[in-house]
């Protein structure tokens, strides 16, 4: 995921604005890391470079 | 589909997507859980494990140019939409593009060919492995203006007024809450923006026995509705100009998805454009 791309990101459940915390990255983009959303707290992992934006219901099942 | 929750619908259409996914595009879209018959020929265009060719006929009679195909990794056209909504998409260099149920990437690398270096185009899928396989195409072709993101069409990770263009094809149909699918478009496009789907939408009621037949395995037949109701989301949803056209064209390729069915009677693809005022 490209960091230039943060300001159109929204937390899918409130669509409050996200915060991006790296764990690794790469000259291109954040390969490990995650999300959270400062209005509901919520927590998006980022793995393999792919945000996993899905809703919590949803991604307790992939 | 009454007789299916909308989660259960979600999983279904998941399970699916990612044996497709998996497969390379070589089973049907519309999907065979293990525990259901297989059917041979596919739905929503996914080839038959025995025709590896399809992706391409199949394209080429859904509206795309032989140059189009030509234009994108190998491996991102899994034969799956039902149309061609680039060509209702008029994309312009620089603009931003949010693909809804991207898949193996196919719309989104074209989309992405369209809007340059100075666009940027964001492909949202539900299913892992299929994000996966767009963005291994994305990296071995060198993409550097298209992203993929795991995201539900209902709950859009995209932020307010932020976008030009969404695209999509054959993927709402799959939804069980459209409506909020239509809302979510709408509060992410910026003012002006556009809709420009490829769709399957129903054209009569489909008699029982083939939706009890059909259920579970193939939501894009079962899940859609027809034109009127759409239009009526999208107006719900703040949408103007809207227009609905079928492709009656495409009873040639629907009819081979339930062979002996006659499903081209019930269900036809259709291209929605509407505009966020």
């Amino acid at each position: 995921m490209k960091k230039d791309l943060m300001d159109i990101l929204a937390c899918p459940m409130c669509k409050g604005e996200l915060e991006l915390t790296i764990e690794e990255e790469d000259e291109k983009e954040v390969v490990t890391g995650s999300l959270s959303c400062a209005k509901c707290s919520e927590i998006y992992q980022i793995k393999d470079a792919i945000p996993n934006l899905l809703p919590p219901d949803l991604r307790n099942q992939s | 589909m009454e007789n299916l929750n909308d989660d259960k619908i979600r999983q279904v259409v998941r399970e699916n997507y990612a044996k497709v996914a998996e497969s390379g595009g070589s089973s049907c879209g519309c999907g065979t859980p293990s525990d259901l018959p297989v059917i041979e020929t596919p739905c929503c265009g996914g080839p038959s494990p025995l025709q590896k060719e399809r992706p391409i006929q199949d394209s080429t009679r859904m509206g795309y140019s032989s140059e189009d195909l030509a234009s994108v990794p190998e491996g991102a056209n899994m034969g799956l939409g039902c149309g061609n909504p680039q060509a209702i998409a008029a994309l312009k260099p620089g603009e931003t593009v949010v693909d809804l149920g991207s898949g193996g990437g196919f719309d989104s690398f074209l989309a992405a060919n369209k809007v340059g270096s100075e666009g940027y185009v964001i492909g949202i899928d539900m299913t892992p492995e299929m994000v996966s396989k767009a963005r291994e195409n994305a990296l071995r072709n060198r993409y550097t203006n298209v992203e993929f993101r795991l995201g539900e069409i209902e709950h859009l990770p995209v932020a307010d007024n932020s976008v030009s263009v969404i695209l999509s094809n054959c993927v709402i149909n799959l939804s069980p809450d459209k409506p909020s699918v239509y809302r979510e478009a709408f509060r992410i496009l910026k003012q002006g923006g556009r809709l420009a789907i490829s769709d399957m939408v129903a054209i009569a009621e489909l008699p029982d026995e083939l939706k009890n037949d059909l259920d579970n395995y193939c939501g894009c037949i079962t899940g859609t509705i027809p034109a009127v109701e759409i239009e009526q989301m999208l107006t719900e949803a703040g949408f103007e100009n809207i227009r609905i056209k079928h492709k009656d064209e495409s009873k040639e390729f629907v009819t081979e998805w339930v062979p002996g069915k006659s499903i081209e009677d019930y269900v036809v693809s259709a291209t929605i454009e509407a505009f966020k005022p």
